[in-house]
Formats: structure tokens, C-alpha cells, sequence
């Protein structure tokens, strides 16, 4: 098996591009950025730490995942390489058909990259966070997912060369419409501090109460995944765990939150967590720093007067 | 329209031990249908009470898929039939393989002019396998799917929602949708549909090829347990919560 030396980094977001190449330098000689956005975006993402630095404003209508067949045909100019799509809806639709085209396998949300000798150890989750699983590509070609907050961006990147990339889109399907979603998304991954809000919270409208102490913190609101998909007091983007995202604030607040695996998966790189919660079995408090077995309607509403 | 749900049969995750070596141990652990194929499941349900058929199709162990409990279970969930892949020597365990053996038993079954999935398995999360499946058969493959409807005769209007923006596509058929758990909220299977489900036909498909692995595992283990502090105090009255604030502001908060 030959060593993969080149890493191809492809986005639609011009934020993680650093990062994403600062990972893929780490882990390899050579480093192709390539950036779904405009020539000025590009020249402003140039000092990403990649060789160089292709940029593709995607027209009449295209998608970035409808660059699949041109992009396979760039990486297929090395004999091996990984290819490292950021971790998006879009990412991961591309990097299923890029997968296809270079016929390998598509690793998502991996969480660690590292080279051992000849080998590029991709770690990622699975079973719900209960286990972490290391793999390598035994194939010439590997395609890999990386969310934002994995890598370190590496200050002082070496500055790319910068030029068009030359493919066309193909087989994109006609677009309706799009409109900005309504829900106002939450950065949770970008959170100093988040409330953590989960079954233990009756109803809906005492989301108020999460929310003040939330104020009184200065935090974002989170939750966990049923408060979020069984529930749909909050839109999905604010659920964490496995399947959703995986946060690292300074302070996580857990309100009524019971500790499922799969939901510390998702806050376990928070540096302090503080949980309330009724049950003292909670497996949650066997994730906290510091726990209150109480009440949280008792709690929150004397913890957001003193903290006034 | 004819509608091919694809459903994975997984270990239920939540009653997997961990061993003192790390190791999960899946001995005696239950097997249950991935939770997100319950939505694909709903979703050709509701699509196929429009006029159409639905065949659900499997793929995995016989010891995953063999007991006529978990066939049951599937078929009280919608589909008139069950096709089976059943293979105990190809473990099934990437992307690529996966989408190969189902790309391989669609075609196989004929026509069809819906392939549904869910967004990923309750085991290995992967989210890749219905666009895998699109690419290998050549047709288009939408993610993250949070409505479908009719939109004349071989077109669907399909809703994709992503981080920040929702788009309507017009997605000429045959297709594979993956769908988002944000679609539906799965039916409970009634005693009728049980009942039923039972007399519905199951065919066993053979093993399509599926090719090399594309990936070696090295290792898996339980993450080893993050130090905290664990520090706890009982009750909801002021000592409890002078203490939490006590808590707050020695840590910088």
C-alpha cells in the first residue's frame, strides 16, 4: 500500500478552510485547498497553510456537490490521496459521490487525524459514542468528512499559490427555490457557555426559564436529542451529542439532562460541566465537575437571582 | 410508484457493556431496526398510501436478520414485502461495500422509481450510504431530505434542509432520497398492521458483488472517561444553590 503524501481539502465555507488544512499539513507533505467561493474570497483564504489554493464560484445554480466527476479527476492526477471534504450536509453529499468516483469508502465527522509511518489513522464515533473506532484507507484513494473545532488552525500558514479551478458542474438538479432557513441557528460549536437543556423540563414554555438563566450567563441555549427531534421545542441544530454537534465551551450547564452516552459524545470537551437534575443516578453527574441533586425549578430560578 | 425503503438491522447500541479491556461486548445484546430508518420507513409509508407499492429491503447477517421477530417488525411498518440480503461472511462494515450490495439488490429487484434511505445507521452513522447508492446506480441522490410530494407524473418537488438554508429541488425519478429525521415522527405499528405483517411475503436476495474493503480497523474502543470532579451537593434550597454559585465564581464564571 502505497503512503498517502497529498491531502485535497475541499469546502463551500471560507471559516474552515485554516483549520482544514492545517490538520491536513500535520498529516501529509503535500496540501491542495480546493474553495467553493469567488476570487476575492479566495485571495483572502490564501494564507491557509495549503500549497495551493483553488477557488470555484459554483454558477448558474450549481452546488459544490455537483463538481463531483471535476473533482475526482483532479485528485485522480495523484496516484493516492485523501481527500478531506468539510462536514456539512452538502460536504457529506459530495463526498459520497467523490467516493464513488475514486471507488472507496466515505469516513464522516472524523475527530482525529494522525500519521503513523505509511498510514493515516482516521478516528471517529461510532455506536452512539460508544466507542471510538481507528481505521486507515487500504485503497488508493480515501474520503473523509471533518467538522469545524477538530483541527487547530495553525497561525502564520504559509500563503497558497492561488488559481481557478478549471471543472464544470454536472448532472445538478433544477433548485426551486431556497430561502434562509427561519429558525435563528445557534453557533453552539462557537459557545463560551451553553445551557444544556433536557427531559427534565416539563413543557415547552418553561424553556423561558432556561433561557433567562441562559441571559443571566450570557450562554447559548442547547439541548438534548429528544428535547430537540421527539420533542421539536428546539430546532435540531441546537441538539448535541453523536449525532448532532459536538460543542467545547468553557461552562456547560445541564438542566434535567440524564447523561445518555450519546449526548456526552456531543459535550464531553466542554472544560467545566455543571449538572442539576432530580435523580441522583443520573448518569450525568458521573460527567459533571460540579452537580446539584435538586429540583431545577427550584434551582434555576434562585440561581438566575443571584447571578443578577 | 414503486418504493424501495432500505432499512439496516443493528445491535441496539444502547444496551452494548463495555469490557475492562474497552471493548465493546455485544454478547446477548438485542438486535433492533436503526432508528433513523424508522423515518425512511414512515416516509414510504405515507408515499405509497398515495397510490404506489413499497418493498422494504434489508441487507446483513442472518444472525441480525434471520429471526422472523425483527422481519415482522419491519413489515408491520408499511411495506407489502421484504427483500433479504443475507451474507454471514462480508461484514458489511463501510460506506462503499454497503452501497454496492444495495445498489446491486435494486437492480436486481426490478423497477422501481423511489430508493429511500435514512440519514445514517443507529451503529456506524456513516450518512453516506443512500448517496453511495445514487452514484453507483447513476441517478440523483438528494441528503438530508425534509419533505417529498408529488409533482407530476416521474418528478418529485423534494425539501433538503441544510445549516442555513432550506431548498425546494426538482428531482427527476428513479432517485434516492435520504431522508432526515426532522421528516415525520414514525407510526406505532397497530395490532392490524402486526397481524399482517406476518403473512406478507420475504425473499431472500443473493449476495450482489460488493467488492473490496475500502478500510482496515485498527482498533475500537470505548473513550477512556473524562477526569471530572464530580463534586455534589443534595437539595434545591439556598445552601445548595450558594454553593453552585460559589462553584461558578471560583472557576472564572
Amino acid at each position: 500500500m502505497m503512503s498517502m503524501q497529498t491531502i485535497f481539502v475541499i469546502s463551500d465555507e471560507a471559516a474552515v478552510l485554516t483549520e482544514l488544512c492545517s490538520g491536513a499539513r500535520a498529516a501529509a507533505e503535500r496540501v491542495t485547498a480546493i474553495l467553493f467561493q469567488g476570487e476575492a474570497d479566495a485571495a483572502v483564504a490564501a494564507p491557509c497553510g495549503a500549497d495551493r489554493l483553488l477557488f470555484c464560484q459554483p454558477s448558474n445554480g450549481a452546488v459544490m456537490e455537483d463538481y463531483a466527476a471535476a473533482l475526482a479527476e483532479e485528485v485522480k492526477k495523484e496516484a493516492s490521496a485523501l481527500v478531506i471534504v468539510n462536514n456539512s450536509i452538502r460536504g457529506r453529499c459530495l463526498a459520497g459521490k467523490l467516493g464513488v468516483l475514486l471507488d472507496t469508502a466515505v469516513l464522516t465527522s472524523v475527530n482525529s487525524l494522525e500519521r503513523s509511518g505509511e498510514d493515516l489513522v482516521c478516528r471517529r464515533m461510532v455506536y452512539g459514542g460508544m466507542a471510538q473506532r481507528s481505521e486507515v484507507f487500504v485503497k488508493p484513494y480515501g474520503v473523509i468528512t471533518v467538522g469545524a473545532g477538530v483541527f487547530e488552525a495553525a497561525a502564520g500558514g504559509a500563503q497558497a499559490a492561488v488559481s481557478p479551478f478549471e471543472g464544470a458542474p454536472q448532472g445538478g438538479l433544477k433548485c426551486i427555490s431556497r430561502a434562509e432557513k427561519k429558525e435563528g441557528g445557534v453557533d453552539l460549536v462557537a459557545a463560551k457557555r451553553i445551557v444544556d437543556v433536557g427531559r427534565g423540563l416539563a413543557k415547552e414554555e418553561d424553556l423561558e426559564l432556561c433561557r433567562r438563566l441562559a441571559g443571566a450567563l450570557g450562554a447559548e441555549v442547547g439541548c438534548s436529542r429528544p428535547v430537540a427531534e421527539n420533542n421539536k421545542w428546539l430546532p435540531k441544530s441546537n441538539y448535541m451529542g453523536i449525532t448532532g454537534v459536538q460543542v467545547k465551551p468553557e461552562l456547560l450547564l445541564a438542566l434535567g439532562v440524564s447523561g445518555q452516552i450519546q449526548h456526552i459524545g456531543g459535550i464531553n470537551k466542554s472544560r467545566v460541566i455543571v449538572a442539576v437534575n432530580k435523580d441522583k443516578s443520573a448518569p450525568i453527574f458521573k460527567n459533571a465537575d460540579f452537580g446539584v441533586v435538586g429540583d431545577l425549578y427550584k434551582v434555576v430560578p434562585a440561581l438566575i437571582e443571584k447571578l443578577s | 410508484m414503486k418504493i424501495i425503503v432500505c432499512c439496516k438491522v443493528v445491535p441496539n447500541e444502547e444496551e452494548l457493556q463495555v469490557l475492562p479491556s474497552r471493548e465493546l461486548d455485544f454478547g446477548g445484546v438485542p438486535w433492533k431496526i436503526s432508528q433513523y430508518d424508522l423515518n425512511a420507513l414512515e416516509s414510504g409509508k405515507q408515499l405509497a398510501a398515495g397510490g404506489g407499492s413499497m418493498t422494504a429491503l434489508s441487507i446483513g447477517s442472518s444472525e441480525a436478520l434471520g429471526a422472523s421477530k425483527i422481519q415482522k417488525d419491519i413489515l408491520s411498518r408499511g411495506p407489502d414485502a421484504l427483500k433479504l440480503v443475507l451474507d454471514d461472511g462480508k461484514p458489511f462494515q463501510d460506506s462503499l461495500q454497503t452501497a454496492k450490495a444495495i445498489a446491486g439488490a435494486v437492480r436486481a429487484a426490478g423497477e422501481y422509481d423511489l430508493v429511500l434511505c435514512g440519514m445514517g445507521s443507529s451503529d456506524l452513522y456513516f450518512q453516506e450510504v443512500g448517496v453511495q447508492v445514487g452514484a453507483l446506480l447513476g441517478l440523483p441522490a438528494v441528503n438530508n431530505v425534509t419533505g417529498i410530494k408529488s409533482a407530476g407524473e416521474g418528478v418529485l418537488e423534494v425539501e433538503r434542509t441544510l445549516e442555513n438554508e432550506v431548498e425546494v429541488l426538482e428531482v427527476p425519478l428513479p432517485a434516492v432520497l435520504s431522508v432526515s429525521s426532522e421528516i415525520n415522527v414514525p407510526s406505532v405499528p397497530a395490532m392490524r398492521d402486526i397481524m399482517k405483517a406476518g403473512k406478507k411475503p420475504v425473499e431472500k436476495l443473493d449476495c450482489p458483488d460488493c467488492g473490496g474493503a475500502s478500510l482496515r480497523t485498527l482498533e475500537q474502543l470505548a473513550p477512556e472517561q473524562q477526569e471530572r470532579r464530580q463534586e455534589l451537593v443534595e437539595g434545591d434550597g439556598d445552601e445548595a444553590v450558594d454553593a453552585l454559585v460559589r462553584f461558578l465564581k471560583k472557576e472564572g464564571f
